[in-house]
């Protein structure tokens, strides 16, 4: 047999024709399932024309009635109504120039690295030549279509489609020879092309790759990969190591008088060889700048609530309060001495009476023989305490807490941050770790406290340390017996020493505001066995010194003096009324106090603080 | 003509997954045989990590359903028994009608079997219900070893029919003489012998 010349031979034009067909028809199919673009309107009448399917009138089975769309023609030609593939066509005219040429479609897994800009994405089609201006392949330039930077490319799948025409002299032996009968007609070609492509397109299904393609178009994620394809007719082998991690499936040829059409396939396996790592969203990322976050606001920082330093684990707080260190111990690295502006906003709140209010007195007598828990030791609790007109209340069946609706404003003061308080609630604050009904005094202030602690982080640090609460409550425990036991859980040491001073913390209750609540409460681990009275009362004295906070507390300084007459006088429904909690407005923080009140009340606080932890080293010598 | 015979490979499989492998096989063999015009109908398996194809012919998936509950049925009222499932195409040939009959003759020109194996889980008696979990528990994770094996072998059953269908080819008959799109077929349930 004469050697075949380009597409036009002599005695089998209809069986060239059918093999240029299955050219395009097995393009069609494999980069219908490969290649993840979006389809193209039907009626693109410039694709259609573009086609190159011949006329089916001189085809033996394909319908007589010619359709004016070729893509309802190519549709007849092989009895297999798929959807359009505006990848096949726009290679099918570029690729494939003679049934000698091998067809060879690689499909490649690019992955892409670099920002991924959805919003400006506009598929970047582009088509390359190569030297010898046999190979077209859709371009992979620098960035695919997504605008992305590619960072490596992997052929996953190449199907091959070669035409082997018979060569002259052959008589069947050797490459061509086999025991199938050959397509001598090409009605017989016809159907087995029918059943070669449809073949063809369930194997494109069953392949890993599908499972790539599919996740590709049906996932709304955002993938790290993408599947692009190249139509060439000459390609470098792969390499002995990529062979090995690939197989292989060869349909059986098609034999015709010409020649023998095969087409095979070298696949990887596994999915799992295609995409070695998950496509993952976009990168989680740390937001430093939350709102309330110190970075925002760094003002706000010196509100927010200190952990307590009762615990080694406790994460230090960044600032705290200038009540706090003056009359606790507090680790030196946390102290910060230098008050913000936000500080006379955020103790604008708290009364002006409570410098000087504080109460040890009371305390003192209200809570006597109790070692406070060791949340209470931070030395910030105070400055939280949201209304100081309130009493302990004399109630031995502590009430839950009840919600109190001013939390947010304590959170607009005091920061709502959550910054990592190394104590848990349950540490920070009796209250909230308590049951609801062991809480002490049925005042709503006191549950109002207790639940302001529970939910909020800013309280986890409201609590003061150090032994000079101790020394100061210590001392009122006798005089305390009045008010209800608050009972505690024995998880910690902390609450342990919270038992022990029951009106201590109904007190600190009564006072209904957080700030009040750390001063009330000692630290457990800090309490000296044995404290003395003289040195709590210089500290009163000189909370008696200390200019107000707030002018509308209306605590007064009778409270220290001799704090258990005036608190049991003071009715819960008094001070609720008078301190309505949180109902402070921002302006009467601004006029109560001012930076350099505070600062001055710091320095006070501190040389306080220093002379407590002296006489409390030299009690324990 | 010669009748082609294809014996795929044996699947075990459990009850619940009798229908989903079967439904696979017999779409995928129709869908190689039916040359007339069609559209093609993308399945996914809902137990399996396999997409198959089918003709798109709403009668053929419930002809297929049918015998699918035949089999289902039948494998329940015999357990311990080896079941198959057989699809066979055929050319309707030498139509005579008679006074009384209406003969019709079918010569099958391909025949498929399907061979499961179903496998019967052991009931336990209410009452030994630690026996129970003795074997419920071992078996997690041999089930997930079971199932991707099982995966493996249908798909390995799905190359088979594609090997076979175009291995053989000349016994097809020729399109000119289908009739609709699809080559007249049965599918009969049988004991394996």
């Amino acid at each position: 047999m004469a050697s075949y010349h380009g597409n036009t031979r002599s005695g089998a034009p209809e069986i060239e024709q059918i093999i240029t067909v299955i050219f395009a028809g097995c393009l069609h199919i494999i980069l219908e399932s490969r290649c993840p673009y979006v389809s193209f309107p039907k009626h693109s009448s410039e694709q259609i024309l573009s086609f190159p399917f011949p006329s089916p009138s001189s085809s033996p089975s394909p319908p007589s009635s010619c359709s004016s769309s070729s893509i309802g023609l190519r549709d007849k030609w092989f009895k297999l109504a798929h959807r359009d593939c505006p990848a096949a066509l726009e290679n099918i005219g570029f690729s494939h120039q003679s049934n000698l040429e091998p067809m060879i479609v690689d499909v490649i897994l690019v992955k892409r690295s670099g920002n991924w800009d959805l919003v400006n994405y506009s598929p970047k089609r582009g088509y390359a030549r190569n030297l010898s201006g046999k190979e077209w392949y859709r371009c992979s330039s620098e960035n695919d279509e997504f605008g992305c930077e590619i960072e490596s490319e992997k052929i996953i799948e190449r199907w091959v489609v070669q035409y082997e025409s018979k060569q002259s002299g052959d008589n069947g032996g050797g490459v061509m020879g086999s025991n199938r009968a050959t397509c001598k007609s090409s009605h017989e070609l016809y159907k087995k092309s029918i059943l070669l492509l449809r073949s063809l397109y369930a194997t494109v299904r069953l392949l890993p790759a599908y499972k790539v393609f599919r996740d590709l178009i049906s996932s709304a994620q955002i993938r790290a990969y993408n599947l692009g394809h190249r139509v060439s007719s000459f390609v470098e082998p792969f390499t002995s190591r990529e062979e090995a991690d690939m197989q292989s499936f060869v349909f059986p040829p098609l034999d015709t008088s010409c020649g023998r059409l095969c087409l095979s396939v070298v696949y990887f396996s596994s999915e799992l060889d295609i995409i070695s790592e998950p496509s993952t969203p976009i990168s989680p990322q740390v937001i430093h700048e939350y709102v309330g976050s110190p970075m925002v606001e760094p003002l706000k920082r010196f509100t927010a609530v200190p952990v307590s330093q009762c615990s080694p684990s406790s994460s230090p707080f960044g600032r705290r309060h200038s009540w706090s260190y003056d009359l606790y111990r507090v680790s030196p690295s946390s102290v910060n001495p230098s008050p913000s502006p936000t500080y006379s906003e955020s103790c604008a709140s708290m009364p002006k009476q409570l410098s000087h209010r504080f109460p040890p007195a009371s305390l003192r007598h209200h809570i006597p023989n109790e070692t406070p828990p060791a949340h209470m030791k931070d030395p910030n609790f105070h400055e939280y305490w949201p209304s100081p007109t309130f009493s302990p209340s004399s109630s031995p069946s502590p009430s839950p807490p009840a919600y109190n609706p001013d939390s947010h404003i304590l959170k607009a003061l005091f920061g709502s941050e959550s910054a990592p308080f190394g104590l848990s609630v349950s540490r920070l604050s009796p209250l909230a770790s308590m049951p609801k009904n062991q809480l002490l005094p049925p005042s709503p202030s006191m549950g109002t406290c207790g639940h302001r602690v529970a939910k909020t982080d800013g309280y986890a640090g409201l609590y003061p340390t150090g032994s000079m609460v101790d020394k100061l409550f210590a001392s009122a425990k006798e005089e305390a017996g009045k008010l209800s036991g608050v009972k505690q859980s024995s998880n910690s040491s902390s609450m342990k020493s919270f038992s022990r001073s029951p009106s201590r913390f109904s007190f600190q209750d009564n006072f209904d505001d957080s700030e009040f609540s750390g001063l009330l409460i000692p630290d457990d681990d800090d309490l000296p066995e044995s404290s003395t009275r003289p040195d709590a009362a210089a500290l009163f004295h000189l909370l008696e010194k200390a200019p107000p906070l707030r002018p509308d507390i209306s605590i007064t300084t009778n409270l220290v003096q001799d704090s258990k007459p005036v608190i049991e006088e003071i009715s819960p429904e008094s001070l609720l009324g008078e301190s309505a909690s949180l109902n402070f407005s921002s302006s009467e923080i601004e006029s109560s106090k001012t930076t350099a009140d505070a600062f001055t009340e710091l320095v006070e606080y501190k040389k306080m603080k220093e002379l407590l932890l002296k006489q409390c080293k030299g009690t324990q010598a | 003509m010669n009748c082609e015979v294809c014996q795929l490979n044996e699947l075990e499989v459990e009850h619940f997954e009798i229908r989903e492998v079967l439904r696979c096989i017999l779409h995928t063999i129709l869908f190689h045989r039916a040359l007339g015009l069609v559209r093609p109908k993308d399945v996914d398996l809902e137990l399996f990590e396999i997409t198959y194809v089918q003709c798109g012919d709403v009668e053929v998936e419930r002809k297929i359903d049918e015998k699918i509950d035949q089999f289902i049925d039948r494998v329940e009222k015999h357990p311990k028994k080896k079941n198959q499932i057989c699809l066979s195409f055929y050319e309707v040939k030498n139509k005579q009608a008679t006074w009384f009959t209406n003969k019709v003759e079918h010569l099958y020109w391909e025949q498929w079997y399907i061979n499961l194996n179903v496998m019967q889980h052991p009931k336990t008696p209410s009452g030994k219900s630690h026996h129970s979990k003795l074997v419920v528990d071992p078996g997690v994770e041999a089930g997930g070893a079971r199932r991707v094996a099982l995966e493996a072998s249908l798909r390995d059953v799905l190359f088979q029919i594609i090997k076979f269908v175009n291995e053989k080819k000349d016994h097809v008959p020729s399109i000119p003489n289908l009739e609709g799109f699809l080559f007249p077929y049965e599918i009969t349930i049988s004991r394996c012998t």
